[in-house]
């Protein structure tokens, strides 16, 4: 199927000659996995209506070499936007539903009444280029509609099945609006058929001003209802995990923003608040240089840590650009494998627009490694505009 | 002690005002604004707005000394009398839009702030928002079908993030979720294939982090030190790993590591499985994380659960009360404890 579509994404392009077909070569090296990795990006139009893209790679993965195909998809529309098309590789998210990257088709249609269908069919994306598998599909639909400007709502379903067996049934709702030019609101509700029980919910609503923007949150996620049906471990029932809070956000300068994500996480039994600030510092109007900080508590019950971390990104002449990051991990709990975690990363990066280049150097300690050293390197080309 | 912390205050913000760009020293926006309120008519500068619609029509140094006689340098005019990046952004947008001046001087009646309301409240924000458009266009069809290539050309190429609709502000990474389920197709008008695959997709070759490791402000949810810190992060919020890895994925990567799959010895701690019930850790942590058993336990590994907690067992029953599936009792998973024709 994948040399079908190959195939069929190239004769796509072949025919865009009044558009840029755009290409982009990428390679990447580090001491570590993956030690090599080729990245290869093409798409290309064949004006308002067609448009192909594919996004290839080979490398030398933990002592093997391995390649696949991230994205190889056909896009099709018509001329007044009514119906839509996909065919090929790539990832389908339909509304409340968990994005699935899958080999199939898509399309979507818009009917009377602000109201628009979608659906997709396919099989799910097994890693590698190996021709067997087993029997597994993945259909979904879901129809929404449109409130001009103020947003949308839709209902989703779909079903994945392996060999024949259910492997997930969900229904979905989500709803999205912009209330006027400072308030959006949106809100998500993925619902398991399969064994019965409210699998993910997630709700956001902000408020922004000249230099302020409030944000409160709300996120409840059910384990056992994101695994496989198949799964013996999907008959535990519910211990969701939910957590809540306010982020803050201020331009309390014209360079300098200030970020304050507070609020709580819960897991069973366990409850505990969570914090994290953060600061940007612009070096310049444009932002290329900057200075970030950033100090957090996080996690719950016995995995509870405290972190800093601090990032510089400066423009040098040349089109060269030096970064540092370091971060700090202080764990509560030592498990034997240390409970002070530090990270660090310098690099040198060059990018003209056509050429892009850069190398680094990562240290570490973590509970996998007492100490650790890494290089990396990256050489990256584009033809067309990007 | 209050004046002198608010003494220390402005000291300080005296010293770092440049720095946090309460002044500038650099090069300024254009004073359009004076410009406009002495008279000086726009299409004085920007000439040739009619003849040549598809120029920037960015005024010279020629243009500026027609009045300023005397320039109090030699450099050039808009080396320091434009806001950084301004004429890049300016460059873009002729670039990316369908527009045409000579097609709007009819309708406004030579009154360029009909559209440019900005240059009212300052000097930086010149260019109209889309809103404004709207407010003679009637553009709902092709909003409503999402076809924003009638005025916008090759959006993916752009920078720009949307202000009016889907604002990227933020925790975006965490938001966008949540925002882009009920706008995925607006998310298409800029965004191709590859950009959801980066991450989402199961033919990643690396992580983005990884990838992109040069640009430290790319927002990322395996950031710098995950590798220490993912142990903790996927125990504090259980499920969330699973919402794009498959269970299998934790075992796989640390099978390669050498970090599991020793079958000689058992990563629990003392006191994870026993016949007291103070022994049996492992039932509370299985409720709170099933995903994190799944990852190893899953297929084969099945085998030692039911050994205790298949119907009959010594271990009793796994369901928590008011336990339902809509599954029947010979399909997996239910059949591998309900033996024997569906004995419940």
């Amino acid at each position: 199927m994948s040399r079908l579509l190959v195939v069929a994404a190239l004769a796509a392009t072949s025919r865009a000659d009044a558009d840029p077909l755009r290409l982009r070569a990428d390679a990447l090296t580090t001491t570590a996995a993956p030690a090599g990795l080729l990245t290869l990006e093409a798409d290309g139009a064949a004006g308002p209506g067609l448009s192909a893209e594919a996004v290839v790679w080979t490398g030398r993965l933990a002592e093997e070499s391995r390649g696949d195909v991230l994205v190889i998809a056909v896009r099709a529309r018509t001329a007044d936007g009514r119906a839509s098309g996909r065919v090929g590789r790539f990832v389908e998210s339909l509304g409340a539903l968990r994005p699935l990257h899958v080999d199939g088709v898509a399309g979507r249609l818009r009917l009377p009444l602000q109201l628009a269908v979608e659906t997709y069919g396919g099989i799910p994306v097994v890693p590698g280029l190996a021709t067997a598998r087993s029997w597994s599909w993945a259909t979904g639909a879901r129809i929404s509609r449109s409130l001009g400007d103020a947003g949308s709502i839709g209902v989703a379903y779909a079903q994945q099945r392996d060999d024949g067996r259910l492997v997930s049934e969900e229904l979905g709702v989500d709803a999205g609006a912009a209330l006027g030019r400072r308030d959006d609101l949106g809100a998500k509700l993925a619902y398991d058929l399969a064994n019965p029980g409210i699998a993910e919910v997630a709700v956001t609503a902000s408020h922004r001003s000249k230099a302020l923007r409030t944000e409160l949150y709300l996120s409840h996620r059910a384990a056992s209802h994101l695994l496989p049906a198949t799964s013996l471990f999907t008959v535990l029932g519910d211990v969701p995990a939910e957590r809540a809070g306010a982020v803050v956000t201020w331009r309390c300068a014209p360079r300098l923003d200030l970020i304050a994500d507070l609020g709580a996480r819960r897991v069973d039994r366990d409850v505990a608040p969570q914090a994290i600030v953060r600061a940007r510092l612009r070096l310049d109007d444009l932002g290329t240089s900057a200075l970030t900080g950033e100090l957090r508590r996080d996690g719950v019950g016995p995995d509870t840590w405290t972190g800093a971390r601090g990032t510089a990104r400066i423009a040098l002449p040349h089109s060269l650009a030096a970064t540092a990051e370091l971060e700090l991990v202080i764990a509560d709990r030592d498990r034997g494998l240390g409970a002070v975690w530090p990270w660090g990363l310098a690099a040198l990066g060059w990018d003209d627009g056509t050429w892009q280049a850069a190398i680094a150097v990562e240290a570490s300690a973590s509970p996998q490694d007492r100490h650790r050293v890494d290089v990396l390197g990256q050489l990256g080309r584009r033809w067309g505009s990007r | 002690m209050k004046r002198r912390a608010v003494l220390v205050v402005c000291l300080a913000l005296t010293a770092c005002a440049g720095v946090l760009g309460l002044s500038r020293s650099g090069p300024q926006p254009f004073p359009h604004r004076k410009h406009a309120t002495a008279g000086v008519s726009c299409t004085r500068c920007h000439v040739g707005l009619e003849a040549a619609p598809t120029t920037l029509h960015i005024p010279d140094d020629a243009a500026c000394t027609t009045c300023h006689t005397k320039p109090h340098n030699q450099g050039s005019c808009l080396g320091c009398h434009t806001a950084p990046g301004a004429l890049a952004e300016l460059a873009e947008a002729r670039a990316h839009l369908v527009f045409d001046h000579a097609k709007h001087a009819a309708p406004s009646r030579g009154d360029c702030m009909r559209c440019h309301v900005g240059i009212a409240e300052g000097d930086d924000h010149l260019r109209p928002p889309m809103a404004t458009c709207f407010r003679c266009h009637d553009h709902d069809a092709a909003r409503d079908a999402r076809r924003c290539d009638a005025c916008h050309r090759g959006l993916e190429d752009t920078r720009l993030l949307p202000r009016s609709h889907l604002a990227h502000d933020g925790d975006w990474l965490r938001e966008h979720g949540t925002r882009a389920a009920a706008s995925g197709d607006s998310c298409q008008s800029c965004h191709r294939e590859s950009f959801c695959a980066d991450c989402h997709g199961k033919t990643v070759p690396a992580l983005p982090a990884t990838r992109r490791f040069a640009d430290p402000f790319a927002a990322s949810v395996h950031r710098a030190g995950f590798t220490a810190r993912h142990s903790l992060e996927a125990r504090s919020e259980p499920g969330a790993c699973a919402t794009c890895h498959s269970p299998d994925r934790c075992a796989a990567c640390h099978t390669s590591r050498g970090i599991a799959g020793d079958q000689r010895r058992s990563p629990h701690p003392p006191g994870w499985v026993g016949p007291a019930a103070a022994d049996n850790e492992h039932g509370r942590q299985a409720r709170r994380d099933p995903a994190a058993c799944a990852s190893c336990h899953d297929g084969a590994g099945q085998s030692l659960c039911i050994g205790c907690h298949k119907v009959g067992g010594v271990g009793g029953t796994p369901h928590p009360p008011g336990w339902s599936s809509k599954l029947p009792l010979g399909a997996l998973p239910c059949r591998l404890c309900h033996t024997a024709g569906g004995t419940r």
